[in-house]
């Protein structure tokens, strides 16, 4: 008896979390497969004898229609813009705040980090309205200062830099701290060694710093891209899509299609189009970037 | 070692008792303290009204002892989910609040009980004791599946004082009328504008339409937007973003726009406005009124809206909700709900009320009501519209835009989205 549950226990505490991924996770993702191959709407969803196999209809539907195709735009520019700034500052304030050995850096690290931890929908419904027009906080200071107002959400480009201003606001704070954690695992006997060799503070940076973080980079990049390539509470709260879907991601033309205007089979059909995407995304950058730790 | 078996047996006894009672199904059914037997329905309603719904439960649950009345309110964005959800499920709630243009959609998935076999002893839900453009609201095929609670059209609302200084002392009546006036009162100045257009309102453009002359579909059903009656209608809302009497991303919503300067001093909505600017904005108090619109080629048609009250199909209290229902739709009912919330009853004999005949708001409103047409009740209508305003958003931000090839395409949409 003993031997039984010591061999078997492992495998009883793992049960609960597969069980749920099992059932939450990877059940839906057969489902929607099978649910793009039907014409599934309202009347199906009451009455499953309403259902017919169409193929691959709704595919070659939503591949032709050009609201999808503007929303794949959107999605990419959304990760090819948002993902870099999103490293790139993290890694920038983790490392200054690194330099640092005061007190204020702690506090800083909060304050950085507060952002994060915020809801997303209630943050969004704030920053419409510093976006706002006619009474929103940055048109009012751009005014004051005798500048013209910029078109926020009003039009196509802008709305989307203004989505992923946002975004990257509150990203920042919980990949600075993997940067933080990372960073303090450099042994500092290399810094050390740098200095005697009279390598500066820019050299050490680039030379020592970011090759070591190479992990982290992989980590942090990897995880963005996944969020952002389903970018969708900020277009779906602040602009719903708009201006002239403008700001439209996938994700955001899936919820649509599906829930608002129950075309559940033409919905799944994107979004295993998207899964498709997120997967090839993520195995690229496992060729490309994952390399053994270096210590 | 024994405290600590203590604290373990009493940690999972209470962790077992929380599952067990979160596993526990509450049966509508119980009885009260005199063996009575008591019946619980669930009432879902939507949007402002829903919050004053359980006063109307609590006069009801007096009347019918054995009957408990569970209200939820939900708001409207979330509520279409909900439904799906009940739909799937086949649970859900007993009487549901149905807004006019949701009853195609469900009533063709078969998700609303068809009242018809329960007319003869429940009378109260006869549809001659509603308006006709009422119950074809709530009519899906020959099923008779919402009976009409509270409807609204929509009306002009206007600032008598600004219309005056440019020279309208009453509401224009015609759409050249109407252009003139907005003109006008955006000529005042820098950042004032004569006429609020709803450019996210689905219903707008085919009330116009149908004020041109459009019938909006032919007789077999075929859509008919790129028609000249209905491209000409395009134009002429276009032609108030064109010429700068009509706000554009302005950011500001219609309150606003209408109260102290006048930046934007019509627009066209709802019965529920009423209260809203009494509300927000008594600063206008008297310098203000409403009309009925403004008179295309052919009418001036308004669309007539609202909520319905439906059975939902699945429910295990049918004669239950049918008494509720019924509750709902009698005259002194509506009347009180009409003081509660300002919506306007749906029942014929209600509107003889003397409230009703001398309030000048709700004289506008009862002018305009013997000529509200309900929008078209086929199940694809709410996609088409939203294709619409998709289109129009191209035709009023693209300077000089070609409106009729614009229709065209919506037309062509249309025609797939009916098709499918």
């Amino acid at each position: 008896m003993k031997g039984f549950t010591s061999r078997k226990a492992p495998y009883f505490f793992i049960a609960p979390a597969i069980i749920l991924l099992l059932v939450f996770s990877l059940l839906p993702i057969f489902v929607a497969l099978f649910i793009s191959f039907t014409n599934m709407d309202l009347a199906g969803l009451a009455d499953y004898s309403n259902l017919s196999f169409i193929g691959f209809k709704n595919y070659i539907n939503v591949l032709s229609d050009p609201v999808f195709l503007k929303a794949i735009f959107n999605t990419l520019f959304y990760v090819i813009i948002g993902v870099p700034l999103v490293i790139v500052t993290s890694l920038g304030v983790a490392l200054l705040i690194n330099l640092g050995t005061s007190k204020i850096f702690k506090v800083f690290r909060v304050v950085y980090y507060l952002p994060s931890v915020t809801n997303v929908v209630a943050v969004a419904v704030v920053w419409t309205y510093l976006y706002n027009p006619a009474f929103g906080l940055f048109n009012y200071i751009l005014e004051s200062m005798n500048l013209s107002a910029i078109p926020w959400l009003t039009d196509p480009t802008v709305a989307k830099l203004s989505l992923i201003l946002m975004a990257l606001w509150r990203a920042v704070g919980l990949n600075m701290i993997i940067f933080i954690a990372a960073l303090q695992g450099i042994p500092k006997s290399y810094y050390e060694a740098a200095q005697l060799d009279g390598a500066n503070t820019w050299q050490q940076v680039t030379k020592i710093t970011i090759p070591m973080l190479r992990f982290a980079i992989f980590f942090v990049s990897i995880t963005t891209m996944i969020g952002w390539l389903q970018f969708f509470e900020e277009p779906f709260i602040m602009t719903k899509g708009g201006p002239l879907d403008g700001t439209m991601s996938a994700a955001l033309f899936i919820y649509k299609n599906g829930f608002q205007l129950s075309n559940f089979g033409y919905a799944a059909a994107g979004s295993f189009i998207l899964f498709i995407a997120v997967i090839a995304v993520t195995l690229v950058q496992y060729r490309v970037q994952a390399k053994e730790s270096d210590y | 070692m024994r405290k600590k078996t203590a604290a373990t047996v009493l940690a999972s006894t209470l962790l077992v008792m929380g599952i067990l009672s979160g596993c526990g199904s509450k049966s509508a059914e119980t009885t009260d303290n005199s063996g009575n037997k008591v019946t619980t329905i669930s009432v879902w309603g939507m949007g402002e009204e829903a919050k004053s719904l359980p006063k109307m439960a609590e006069l009801f649950e007096a009347e019918n002892p054995n009957i408990k009345v569970e209200v939820q309110a939900l708001p409207w964005d979330s509520a279409h989910d909900k439904l799906l959800t009940a739909v799937a499920s086949k649970k859900g709630p007993d009487v549901v609040q149905m807004g006019t243009t949701w009853i195609p959609e469900f009533a063709n998935a078969k998700a609303l009980m068809d009242l018809t076999p329960y007319l003869d002893k429940y009378p109260g839900l006869k549809q001659d004791n509603f308006y006709p453009g009422s119950v074809q609201t709530g009519t899906f095929e020959g099923a008779y599946v919402g009976v009409p609670w509270y409807i609204d059209t929509r009306v002009l609302y206007y600032r008598t004082d600004l219309l005056k200084e440019v020279g309208y002392d009453q509401a224009p009546k015609t759409w050249a009328e109407m252009q003139d006036a907005a003109k006008k009162l955006a000529d005042r100045g820098q950042g004032k504008y004569g006429f609020a257009l709803d450019v996210k309102e689905q219903s707008l453009s085919f009330m116009l339409a149908r004020q041109n002359g459009s019938e909006l579909f032919d007789a077999a059903g075929k859509p008919l937007f790129n028609q000249p009656a209905f491209v000409d209608t395009v134009k002429y809302m276009n032609s108030f973003v064109e010429n700068g009497s009509a706000p554009v991303d302005l950011g500001i919503d219609a309150i606003q726009g209408f109260r102290g300067d006048g930046v934007a001093p019509m627009f066209i909505s709802g019965p529920w406005m009423v209260q809203l600017i009494k509300d927000q904005a008594p600063d206008i108090d008297g310098k203000w009124a409403t009309a009925v619109l403004p008179a295309g080629k052919d009418n001036n048609f308004s669309s007539l809206g609202g909520s319905n009250m439906s059975v939902f199909q699945y429910t295990e209290n049918a004669e239950a909700s049918l008494k509720f229902v019924e509750f709902m739709a009698k005259p002194e009912t509506q009347l009180k709900w009409m003081e509660l919330t300002k919506s306007l009853p749906s029942s014929k004999e209600a509107w003889n009320n003397p409230v009703l005949q001398e309030d000048a708001n709700y004289k506008v409103f009862g002018e305009q009501l013997k000529t509200a047409v309900p929008m078209p009740s086929t199940k694809q209508f709410e996609e088409i519209a939203q294709n619409f305003l998709s289109s129009f958003e191209k035709v009023y931000r693209t300077k000089g835009a070609d409106v009729q090839k614009e229709m065209d395409d919506f037309n062509k949409k249309a025609e797939s989205i009916i098709n499918k």
